[in-house]
């Protein structure tokens, strides 16, 4: 068996072992967030680190898939898992009718539009009061159950969010292998060029910012059944910053990189608890420092390390700095 | 409902005025894309940061890192020194912000923008505490009264100075060597060093004149708001939306766009709804986006390759 497939395995089941091992509630709780965060930044990697297209309407399209599903089963009294269905097809939905018209534009200009949409997405959850309750929060949503096991504390919810990180990984790592993701890397490198090739760029572009729009709304629909509340509060324009911040650092055109970066960005509050409230500052300082030193994020980082340890000497400094450049 | 005169002429009155501003906070957007083919996404915080510059040297007892200050000093001298001290911010935001990312294509600089938009939102919550600060206005006065008509002076000190401003930046482009060597540089950075102007050093100036144009927004709206950290924000998300329905790229497409929003969310605030009124700037700039891309001014409507 191929040497990274077999490590793949290992830290999956290491990953499946902490809630045997860990029993503060505290950091299970962590650990579900961040791979909720993983799906809704690994969704951002297939747009913005395939494709090469700017969103920040990643939050509002999470936002979308937690209220379907938090309204679904609350109002209609659905099971979980079809709502979790229908609230992954309303944020894929939705954000077809947005990408239709906005992926026609590119560069800032879509970025532009997904902010309008995602500021216009959390009024629409603050005000439309008859489905979300407003700012009151919607309340009472319940746990997923599978026959006679109800997935109602972190230790056994962990592992729907496990499968679920894993299964959207797959289907990215699907994605980056095949022809589609070699269309999409075509766009993100030279859109002209693509079109030349008969690469239907925006039919591509949407069908990116779908599966974007997907993976928030799974992401979302997770996070309602385990926080069991939902507030607009969470899906602010700032929230679509903290997602496209964990792509960054982790390396935006990786899936491990996306992963990485969520869970690392989740728990560094933690690490970084001795600053207090100031820790998105460091984020944000964090950021400019990424993008000037460590354009591939941790992931470029660890790859460029790892190409000059087997080469055994340093590369010359000119070669390392234009690899770099070129992969950014 | 019917139609009240002169209801509408105050609405139409605070319609341009908060319109000149998304104008000036949009003509800061056009003149940098214009410069280095890049959005910048902390624009915002080059009208929240001097707020909060002016009202600590403006109010009588101002909280900073806990300790508190009592400058009290006259408004022009606190006006000319935010001034002084946004022209470092400019260059300063130029070279880290920027500079080390100039050759690397537009989505490391819009990171990095939004990246110091953070990190600045949350250095004036650090700095300032999370307690809204209210800057006085120009004039004391509430409201003066004009016929039938009740208007805020700030709202007209507004108006007039944005129509000076635009007439001073038409007289700097027109008139004077350094716009036209902006303008060269804006219309084709290779050419302009070419022909001898110092790039660099435009693009260093169109940041500073750009924090300036945020400044003076700043100034001017905060006395109508409270300072606090998302004040920018919302205003340069505003402009932008102003910039594009104008056509991005345009002077006068920002200066229209700007005022056009400006009055339709006023109106549209008033007669629509108030809960939905910061949607409507977004519900504008999608329809236009959708029938006519390159807004009403727009000539330039691809992104630079």
């Amino acid at each position: 068996m191929n040497r990274r497939v077999l490590a793949l395995i290992v830290l999956i089941v290491a990953v499946a072992l902490i809630p045997a091992v860990v029993h503060s509630d505290y950091i299970l709780t962590l650990c579900v967030t961040a791979g909720i965060y993983a799906i809704v930044v690994m969704g951002l990697g297939i747009l913005l680190g395939f494709t090469g297209q700017m969103s920040l309407a990643q939050a509002a399209f999470f936002g979308i898939g937690a209220y379907t599903s938090g309204w679904l089963t609350t109002h209609l009294g659905w099971p979980v898992w079809p709502a979790m269905a229908c609230a992954m097809a309303m944020s894929a939905l939705v954000a077809l009718a947005v990408g239709y018209p906005c992926l026609r534009l590119s560069g800032h200009y879509l970025a532009l539009a997904t902010i309008g949409f995602g500021i216009i997405a959390q009024l629409v959850l603050i005000n439309w009061k008859d489905v979300t309750n407003g700012s009151d929060g919607m309340t009472g949503i319940p746990a997923p159950v599978i026959g006679p096991w109800t997935f109602e504390h972190y230790n056994s919810y962990f592992y729907i969010v496990l499968v679920a990180v894993l299964a959207c990984a797959y289907v990215a790592w699907r994605i980056k292998t095949t022809r589609v993701g070699r269309a999409l890397e075509a766009i993100r490198e030279n859109e002209i060029a693509a079109r030349a090739t008969g690469i239907d760029a925006t039919r591509y572009k949407i069908i990116a910012f779908v599966f974007a729009g997907a993976y928030a709304g799974l992401a979302g629909s997770l996070l309602a059944h385990t926080t069991k509340f939902l507030s607009p509060d969470s899906y602010s324009f700032d929230q679509s910053v903290v997602f496209l911040v964990m792509l960054i650092v982790g390396g935006s055109s990786s899936i491990g990189g996306a992963i990485l970066g969520a869970v690392l960005l989740e728990f560094l509050p933690e690490v970084l608890r001795p600053l207090k409230s100031s820790y998105i500052m460091v984020y944000g300082a964090a950021v400019v420092v990424m993008i000037i030193f460590m354009p591939r994020g941790l992931v470029g980082l660890f790859e460029s390390l790892r190409a000059r340890w087997r080469r055994g000497a340093p590369p010359p400094l000119g070669a390392a700095a234009a690899a770099e450049a070129e992969a950014a | 409902m019917h139609f009240d005169p002169v209801a509408n002429l105050q609405l139409l009155v605070s319609g341009l005025a908060i319109g000149s501003i998304y104008a000036l906070v949009a003509l800061g957007f056009v003149l940098i894309y214009n410069a280095v083919g890049v959005v910048n996404f902390a624009q915002g915080e080059f009208v929240m940061f001097p707020a909060y510059i002016a009202a600590t040297f403006a109010l009588p007892a101002v909280a900073v890192f806990g300790g508190v200050v009592h400058w009290q000093l006259p408004l022009i001298a606190v006006y000319l020194l935010v001034i002084v001290l946004m022209v470092g911010f400019g260059l300063l935001f130029n070279r880290i912000a920027y500079y080390p990312l100039r050759d690397r294509g537009w989505l490391p600089v819009v990171i990095s923008t939004i990246g110091v938009s953070i990190f600045l939102r949350n250095l004036v919550q650090l700095t300032w505490g999370s307690q809204p600060l209210v800057l006085p206005p120009l004039f004391p006065v509430d409201t003066i009264a004009v016929g039938a008509l009740h208007i805020r002076p700030q709202d007209l000190a507004i108006i007039g100075v944005t129509a000076l401003l635009i007439a001073f930046q038409y007289v700097l482009f027109e008139r004077t060597t350094l716009g036209k060597q902006m303008r060269a540089t804006a219309q084709d950075r290779t050419t302009a060093r070419l022909i001898g102007i110092r790039v660099g050093r435009i693009v260093a100036i169109t940041f500073v004149y750009s924090a300036l144009l945020g400044t003076v927004s700043g100034l001017l709206v905060a006395p109508l708001f409270t300072v606090t950290k998302e004040m920018g924000a919302l205003i340069a998300l505003k402009a932008f939306a102003a910039s594009i329905v104008g056509g991005f790229g345009s002077i006068p497409g920002a200066i229209i766009g700007g005022l056009t929003i400006g009055v339709i969310e006023t109106f549209g605030g008033f007669y629509v709804s108030s809960a939905y009124v910061d949607a409507i700037a977004f519900v504008i700039l999608i329809g236009v986006l959708l029938v006519r891309p390159s807004g009403l001014f727009g000539e330039r409507v691809a992104e630079k390759a």
